[in-house]
């Protein structure tokens, strides 16, 4: 198949579903395929605890895997072409760990009430918010470009600082509070419910329709900010939108599961192998991509080491570690 | 000045960190003349040419299309009446030179049908037809180069400004391609470093130093001698559309200390 051929959306949006499907009837609990079906049509005799499982545990924690997948991978995007840095994910560029080091501080030191009331998504956006500015201004210097290269090493210092900033909390916290702060730190979709998925698709939806409409000036972003001034984009205006989007999906992404990376810094790049470089065409091939990922992924974890269950982040690490390389030698040929 | 202006530069002032890149800079392109910026390194003609694509905001003064101050039109207006062929790099990965050249037709009102019919001809002016689906990464930089041009003279705006157009381009692209923008009778105001070409196209030109304009006029009474000599370190002679060294690259305590000072 020809790169940017018509059928490539739809045969992932096939794929999608197929992984969907294979999340939802696949795990560490032994239930028989006539069970499955039973619990699938909602039928009568369906086994209770059996469908609880699939209903209230399976379900959600697909549905919010794949949208996870999908919003990563559209932040991915967005920052690799706003910086026009091929290595600008929300992991790398430091909003994961700032987004999780806010919410453990505020799981650990705020009451309940505080971070019931303000809630965990809107606390993880402000550290992931915070932790993108320091990144930005450490990179940058009066009157030149952002160099990609120091971007990302200011992205894995503010990393780093945030995650001390992390294990500083748990060290000195309540017993109490850390153990629900790690609980929730191990980077797992486990124990996702109902409740938590109609925000992440709120965002992903506002997120998806903001990048879609601004379709034209990415494009024209890629040939250098130079090039897009003077084909009419407002860049900084853009960039500000993309800041906000990137922002929210990860700080949203990582209050349900906790850090997920390198989603966003290899599926973009899978994406334009595919379908190339334009966002009209590579936001939904890459984003569809990236939820089928993460649902696999998240699937294995859960069916590798049964009845164990590995976080997330160390199968993620584990896949992404020959991409990165790749990725990383490519570097040299942004110009 | 010109006697029917399309653009209009009025004491123009520039700082890039608060560095002093342009100062007091006035000049006026007239409509359908090709007008050449010319300077050594540093000189600033960069610096004016991004405040024209409106790539850099000036601290002081004005810059007039068809005696509109720049301030009034949005950034898509301008740059549908005022394009440019810049320097600097993208991210290129994925995209095609048929991908470059429609990502510049994009933001105009084209049906796809047009801008499909309008990337073919552009890609095939600048011998870039064959390569039209390859991947932008492999192209060379005088590809790529030509790839630029290729976008430009796609969405053929009215006044083309040029930073270096020659660069990285063979002699017969670097012809062929300003003979291009001749032809079309379009308003021009290009930076150049080869001055026998300047010579071979421009009506007109700005020779500027240290971000101040120097002199300007005709090609054949500002390149002279002594300009040359005082401006370029150069001891030589513009005959025609060459440049004919007379002696030793001047260095910079041999060379005669630039005149800050207009002449026409």
């Amino acid at each position: 198949m020809s790169r940017g051929s018509p059928l490539l959306l739809p045969l992932s949006v096939v794929a999608l579903f197929l992984a969907m499907a294979a999340g939802i009837l696949w795990g560490t609990a032994e239930i028989s395929w006539s069970e499955r079906l039973a619990i699938l049509m909602r039928s009568e005799d369906a086994p209770r605890g059996l469908s609880l499982i699939i209903w209230q545990w399976r379900v959600p924690r697909v549905l919010a895997v794949g949208m996870i997948g999908a919003g990563l991978t559209l932040a991915g995007v967005l920052m690799q072409t706003a910086l026009r840095n091929p290595m600008a994910d929300p992991y790398l560029m430091g909003l994961s760990s700032g987004a999780s080091a806010a919410a453990v501080g505020a799981i650990i030191w705020f009451p309940a009430s505080v971070t019931t009331t303000l809630g965990l998504p809107l606390i993880a956006f402000l550290g992931a918010a915070s932790a993108f500015l320091l990144t930005i201004g450490l990179s940058t210097r009066r009157g030149r470009s952002l160099d990609p290269l120091v971007v990302i090493l200011a992205g894995v210092a503010v990393s780093l600082m945030f995650q001390a900033l992390t294990a500083f909390f748990l060290y000195v916290g309540d017993p109490h509070a850390t153990r629900n702060a790690m609980g929730w730190l191990m980077g797992t979709a486990a124990g996702t419910d109902w409740q938590e998925l109609p925000l992440l698709f709120a965002v992903l939806l506002v997120s998806l329709a903001l990048a879609l409409f601004t379709t034209s000036k990415l494009d024209a972003t890629l040939l250098g900010d130079e090039r897009a001034l003077s084909l009419g984009v407002h860049v900084g205006r853009m960039r500000v939108l993309v800041f906000l989007i990137t922002v929210a999906l990860t700080g949203v992404a990582v209050a349900v599961a906790g850090i997920v990376g390198f989603i966003g810094l290899i599926l973009p790049h899978m994406g334009r192998l595919l379908v190339g470089a334009r966002h009209r065409v590579l936001i939904p091939q890459a984003m569809v991509l990236g939820a089928v990922t993460l649902i696999l992924v998240d699937l294995a974890c859960r069916v590798v080491l049964a009845p164990e269950e590995l976080p997330l982040g160390v199968l993620l690490a584990l896949l992404a570690a020959p991409p990165f390389i790749y990725i990383l030698r490519g570097m040299s040929r942004v110009r | 000045m010109s006697a029917d202006p399309i653009l209009e530069i009025r004491d123009l002032s520039i700082a890039v960190g608060g560095l002093p890149y342009v100062s007091n800079l006035s000049l006026s392109v007239g409509r359908g003349r090709f007008h050449g910026l010319l300077g050594p390194n540093g000189a600033g003609k960069t610096t004016v040419l991004r405040a024209l694509y409106r790539a850099l905001q000036p601290q002081a003064g004005e810059i007039l299309l068809d005696g509109q101050p720049q301030q009034g039109f949005s950034p898509a207006a301008w740059s549908r009446r005022v394009g440019a062929l810049v320097q600097g790099g993208g991210l290129l990965s994925g995209l095609t030179p048929a991908d470059i050249v429609e990502i510049g037709l994009t933001m105009r009102a084209m049906t796809a049908r047009d801008r499909g019919r309008a990337t073919q001809d552009a890609l095939q002016l600048v011998g870039l037809a064959d390569k039209a689906e390859q991947d932008a990464e492999s192209l060379s930089g005088g590809e790529l180069q030509r790839c630029y041009f290729a976008q430009l003279l796609a969405c053929d705006p009215e006044v083309y400004v040029l930073d270096e157009p020659t660069n990285h381009l063979d002699l017969h692209y670097q012809l062929r391609l300003l003979d291009e923008v001749k032809r079309r009778g379009r308003t021009a105001i290009v930076s150049f470093h080869d001055l026998g070409i300047a010579a071979r196209y421009c009506d007109y030109v700005h020779l500027m130093c240290d971000g101040a304009l120097v002199a300007e006029g005709e090609p054949a009474a500002v390149l002279t001698r002594d300009v040359l000599c005082r401006y370029y370190r150069v001891d030589g002679v513009l005959e025609g559309h060459s440049l004919r060294l007379e002696g030793p690259v001047l260095d910079d305590r041999s060379a005669p200390a630039p005149l800050m000072h207009v002449a026409e």
